[in-house]
């Protein structure tokens, strides 16, 4: 029964993380029509500011996650405006230049902070126990911070107004700046927020599995897989597909080797996508 | 019969495009197929050409029966179109578009083509030939080495039609061969028809034009998915069923 | 119809001056070594010429209208193959490298046929896991691959360090460029164009896609399974990392910072990335700035890749020489 709950429980850790930061890249992906592979980075970026000012300069954690979240915001704002603006819908030309930020970000991170492994202080510490059952008090908060986030923002699509706008973006953009949507702001706004989301999830998974200027580099990948696995263009896939790859990468480790699983959550997505190469819920036609 | 179509239908979802559709195009004659915007002509043509698979009915071309096969197969014997919206190979000039049309005559060997063999020197000159010369029949040689996107649409229409002409076909289907062109580029259209008539290829055409109908010698008319008339063009013309079609029902005498 | 009408359809812009640069370029690279003994030049150029060759096979496939970024992945499967079965069996080199080469084309062709099926950019998608996928298979066979640790004491190409994979290398690349630059010019390439421009026109003129897409992914990995393998035999180290996603993204970062539309981009682009930071080996830990300097530098201005900045460099050139004359005959 532990381990089922454990489990259960590092699954749905896995997922919501996953989950939250695949949710900034397709954002960037719906509405600025391009591929920010510096998504990663500044999901690294953000862990590294919260280490900095909980530890560096002795702020309260839960601040620090907050300030944290407010820079690497800031962070996105200026990305949007000084480097992406040019290639909206240019994916070519937005890849290069996301991999030219991957790649300043973690040199700059790797030669002032260093290669070695520093953790965030945990969020919260202790056991919960309830029975014969144990859980890392940790893992349950960042858990809930995740889940509160998620709700959050699927509200914020659905019903917010500024929401809503950036739903008909992502369906027509041509259509919205006749509607009269602003897509600059829009646009910026899209970038605070999925920056924002991913510090976040930086900050949280850096307390739980610790810090490394290359962090960002497999987060991308499983980010990348959640949008690719969900479908384009469905908050509602990318759901879905975090739980199940969470959920492979949390319960399969314990039965058969990390490579392994790699193998299989690989495999399943390649299967997936010469069946139904639009993802199990996106909206573009095969 | 070079062409036999019976009883083809097709649904899209709940709707249906075209119903029990029976048509046949004789060997050497100038076929026209009519009727207004969305009557289901060009779904006609993609189940023909193989780029729809028909829900029921059976296609025979040239003693064949290609119902569901592939495009590029019903290519292969002899079926060549055009197509509505003009596709084209938009890196390439016109004169290429040509030349990379003639795929299937004379058979490609990559051996061959790779090690740049004397047999396939040879044949890239004929084709070379081949091609200008067809580009003279559409009228289209003194733009050969235009890129093809620059072409105003009448002649992306003719570039289509040079193209069809590549595989050396036996029956041409032309998706409204005149759309879009005034006057003048429409008889230019027309004759050309006539002569490629001449070389002995089949032609059904779908036309919204009606002036495009004189050189027909035998037109069917269609109207949601069915065929109402069929016939010469003037019994057609006079058909109180496909006045009612295009004009409504006011105008039926 | 007369020759001067074909002649001056098709002649493809072949100049005196074309042939003179190329000539050119060869002999300076073949007495290089002549004239600077120092390895390390010689290491970054072996480097570069293994890459363009990887590069260059990218873009043969990108031309059917697949852009794949797994590429590094399947360089991986030309290296390992390689390596473990000259290192296992105890075969030459000579013989694993072609093999490595048809080992990854052969796995090209299984996977091309469903692969060939998918719209651009799901391709893409699907390269991209799959060059993935191929690490995480290459982790789980680790008794023969080594696994995340990597795979040591690869039996050499030759026994000494520099020279000989210098000229083996440059060879190799020679060849290379040529074999992939026929098959893009003669008519298999034609058709390969053809079929990544419009599925209507190629389906219609009985060209069956898939056949051809195939044809492309298989020669492209052809190709980089053979550098992928002459890199093993080189480094006489393999890992993992150097084959990750990051290598995929660099290689199309490659072609594209030196332009997709030329079939030199490649090379063009993987020499500025490979060898301009190199100048700047002094300052080793901000070289990895001046590489992403140089990508900033080539997105913001020339988007379309250094190649078509040549390109305008020529038509500016030419245009320069025609008011010349033009100024004269008035």
């Amino acid at each position: 029964m532990q381990i089922v709950v454990t489990g259960a429980v590092n699954a749905l850790v896995l997922s919501s993380m996953y989950i939250l930061v695949a949710l900034g890249f397709a954002l960037l992906l719906s509405i600025a029509g391009i591929l920010n592979f510096a998504h990663g980075a500044i999901y690294m970026v953000g862990g590294y500011i919260c280490y900095q000012f909980a530890v560096g300069f002795g702020l309260n954690l839960w601040l620090s996650l907050l300030v944290s979240v407010l820079i690497v915001g800031l962070l996105g704002l200026l990305l949007e405006k000084f480097c992406f603006r040019a290639f909206f819908g240019d994916m070519v030309n937005s890849i290069i230049m996301s991999v030219a930020l991957i790649i300043i970000l973690e040199t700059t991170v790797n030669v002032t902070v260093g290669v070695y492994i520093r953790s965030i202080p945990q969020f919260a510490s202790g056991i919960i126990r309830s029975g014969a059952i144990s859980i890392s008090a940790e893992r349950i908060v960042t858990l809930i911070i995740g889940g509160i986030l998620l709700l959050l923002f699927t509200l914020f699509i659905k019903k917010a107004k500024i929401g809503l706008e950036m739903l008909a973006i992502s369906q027509d953009p041509v259509g919205a700046v006749l509607q009269g949507i602003n897509i600059h702001s829009i646009c910026a706004l899209a970038f605070f927020m999925g920056c924002g989301l991913a510090a976040v999830a930086g900050c949280l998974m850096g307390a739980v599995f610790g810090l490394s200027p290359f962090m960002g580099d497999f987060i991308l990948v499983k980010a990348i897989q959640l949008v690719i696995l969900g479908g384009i263009g469905s908050t509602f896939g990318i759901l879905v597909a975090g739980l199940i790859i969470g959920s492979i990468d949390a319960t399969l480790p314990l039965f058969v080797t990390g490579a392994v699983t790699d193998v299989v959550g690989f495999g399943v997505i390649v299967v997936l996508l010469l069946l139904r190469p639009q993802g199990l819920f996106g909206r573009r036609e095969p | 019969m070079l062409l036999e179509v019976s009883g083809l239908t097709k649904f899209f979802g709940g709707v249906g495009a075209v119903w029990d559709f029976d048509l046949h195009v004789n060997e050497g004659e100038i076929a026209g197929l009519i009727g207004p915007n969305g009557a289901g002509k060009t779904t006609l043509f993609n189940l023909i050409s193989g780029y729809v698979r028909p829900n029921k009915g059976r296609i025979m071309f040239d003693g064949n029966d290609i119902t569901g096969k592939k495009p590029h197969s019903i290519a292969k014997i002899g079926l060549g179109r055009t197509f509505q919206l003009t596709p084209l190979l938009s890196e390439f000039t016109v004169l290429q578009n040509v030349v990379a049309s003639f795929y299937l005559h004379p058979r490609l060997s990559l051996w061959a083509a790779y090690f740049n063999t004397g047999t396939y020197r040879r044949n890239e000159r004929y084709i070379l030939d081949q091609s200008i010369e067809i580009l003279h029949l559409v009228g289209l040689e003194k733009v050969r080495d235009e890129f093809a996107k620059n072409l105003p649409q009448g002649y992306q229409k003719m570039l289509c039609m040079a193209r069809a002409l590549a595989i050396k076909p036996k029956l041409l289907l032309l998706d409204e061969p005149a759309g879009g062109m005034n006057p003048d580029e429409i008889d230019f259209t027309m004759a050309t028809i006539k002569k490629i008539r001449q070389q002995g290829i089949t032609i059904l055409l779908v036309e919204h034009n009606m002036q495009v109908l004189d050189i027909c010698e035998s037109v069917r008319v269609m109207n949601f998915g069915k065929k109402i008339a069929e016939g010469s063009v003037e019994e057609v013309r006079q058909n109180k069923e496909v006045i009612k079609a295009y004009f409504g029902s006011e105008h039926v005498a | 119809m007369n020759k001067a009408n074909r002649k001056f359809s098709m002649w493809k812009g072949k100049t005196p001056t074309k042939a003179v640069i190329y000539v050119g370029l060869i002999i300076i690279l073949f007495v290089l070594p002549l004239v600077t003994r120092s390895p390390y030049y010689l290491h970054i150029l072996i480097l570069t010429f293994i890459y363009i060759i990887a590069t260059s096979s990218l873009r043969t496939i990108a031309i059917s209208g697949q852009l794949s970024l797994g590429h590094a992945g399947f360089m991986s499967i030309g290296a390992y193959v390689s390596a473990v079965l000259a290192k296992e069996l105890g075969w030459t080199p000579w013989l694993t490298i072609p093999l490595g080469g048809l080992a990854t084309a052969a796995v090209a062709v299984l996977i091309g046929y469903p692969f060939s099926r998918l719209r651009l950019i799901y391709f893409s998608m699907v390269s991209l896991f799959f060059g993935v996928a191929i690490l995480a298979v290459n982790a789980t066979l680790s008794d023969y691959t080594g696994g995340a640790v990597g795979l040591i004491a690869i039996p050499p190409l030759f026994a000494s360090s520099k020279l000989p994979y210098y000229y083996f290398c440059f060879v190799l690349l020679l060849l290379s460029l040529l074999a992939l630059r026929r098959f893009e010019v003669c008519r298999i390439g034609m058709t390969v164009k053809t079929v990544a421009q419009s599925h209507w026109v190629a389906s219609s003129v009985g060209i069956d896609e898939s056949n051809y897409r195939v044809l492309a992914l298989a020669v492209g990995c052809f190709f980089v399974g053979i550098a992928g393998a002459v890199y093993a035999h080189y480094n006489l180290v393999l890992s993992p990392n150097g084959f990750n996603l990051l290598a995929s993204i660099n290689l199309v970062i490659y072609m594209f910072v030196g332009g997709m539309g030329s079939f030199f981009g490649p090379l063009i682009g993987t020499a500025t990335l490979i060898i301009i930071p190199e100048l700047f080996r002094g300052i080793k830990e901000f070289v990895p700035y001046i590489y992403s300097g140089i990508m900033l530098i080539v997105i913001f201005l020339m988007p379309q890749g250094i190649a078509s900045l040549l390109g305008q460099v020529k038509f500016w050139v030419a245009n320069v020489r025609e008011r010349k004359t033009v100024r004269h005959a008035s």
